[in-house]
């Protein structure tokens, strides 16, 4: 079967990277300025995923023209989905 | 197709839908596509911008494209199964491109 | 700039073919957010999604993050540049 000479080659295309994740922790960037951290449970071609015990970040930039502080809102979810079409970059956690 | 066939396991059961616009959606998940589309019934909407125009509305079809997040309840997931069913479908794409 | 220089070294390649051959490169990714990430080639695909390896993170020029492996999704790419 396939899974044989998947394993060989460890990192031949990029979602290699991610299937190597699997059950791991990552780190998640998104659009609209948000990151994920949290156990990755499944993932497809489309980056669509579900993660478990995440913890999001939300970057708000100042709401005034000249404000640039950046303010964060952090939430949690115990299991959640992420359509793919949001997603910038996974990066296994290493810690 | 392993989202899709993901999502009718959950079909029945109690979602929140975040959308793109920042708008959230709880209810009860009636039916997906392959497309994610999902309909949901006896809905509530999250009060964070405040959309009174929606407090009468009971079902709502959510096209999959404006989907952010959906937020699961983790004791209807099996993890265990999900992350079998994800190498299951990476070594089925990985076997089509060398075809 | 360098992509001129590129493009004399070997004008017969298409450019996944240049993608293909500077696998294991060091290089710079652009995203269309502004952000840039450089690091070490490991894989492309044909949706131009990228793995690199000892990946640092500038937003705005300056060094944001470290990542020892990141996935980039394709769709996000504006371009790749070898360093």
């Amino acid at each position: 079967m396939a899974e044989g000479d998947e394993s060989v080659a460890a990192v031949s295309e990029p979602l290699d990277l991610v299937r190597l994740s699997l059950a791991e922790h990552v780190f998640v960037k998104l659009r609209g300025d948000r990151e994920l951290k949290g156990q990755l449970h499944a993932f497809d071609s489309h980056c669509n995923l579900i993660i478990g015990d995440v913890e999001e970040t939300i970057y708000i930039i100042g709401d005034e023209e000249d404000d640039d502080t950046i303010r964060t809102v952090k939430k949690t979810s115990e299991m959640l989905f992420v359509r793919g079409d949001s997603v910038v970059l996974i990066s296994p956690q290493t810690q | 197709m392993l989202f899709f066939s993901f999502f009718k396991t959950l079909v029945d059961h109690e979602v929140t839908i975040e959308l793109k616009n920042d708008l959230s959606i709880r209810g009860t998940l009636k039916s997906v596509d392959q497309f994610l589309n999902i309909k949901l019934d006896d809905i509530t909407v999250i009060e964070e911008g405040n959309y009174p125009h929606l407090s009468a509305v009971k079902n709502v079809f959510i096209r999959g494209s404006v989907v952010r997040y959906v937020h699961l309840p983790a004791n209807a997931v099996d993890t265990a199964l999900l992350e079998d069913a994800t190498r299951r479908e990476a070594a089925n794409t990985a076997a089509q491109k060398t075809r | 700039m360098s992509e001129t220089g590129a493009a004399t070294v070997d004008d017969s390649k298409d450019p996944s073919g240049f993608l293909s051959e500077i696998i294991g490169a060091s290089i710079t990714v652009k995203l269309n957010s502004g952000v840039e990430y450089r690091g070490e080639l490991q894989s492309v695909d044909g949706y131009m999604n990228i793995a690199l390896e000892k990946t640092e993170e500038y937003v705005g020029g300056q060094l944001k993050h470290k990542y020892g492996d990141v996935f980039i999704r394709g769709n996000n790419v504006l371009y790749i540049s070898q360093d």
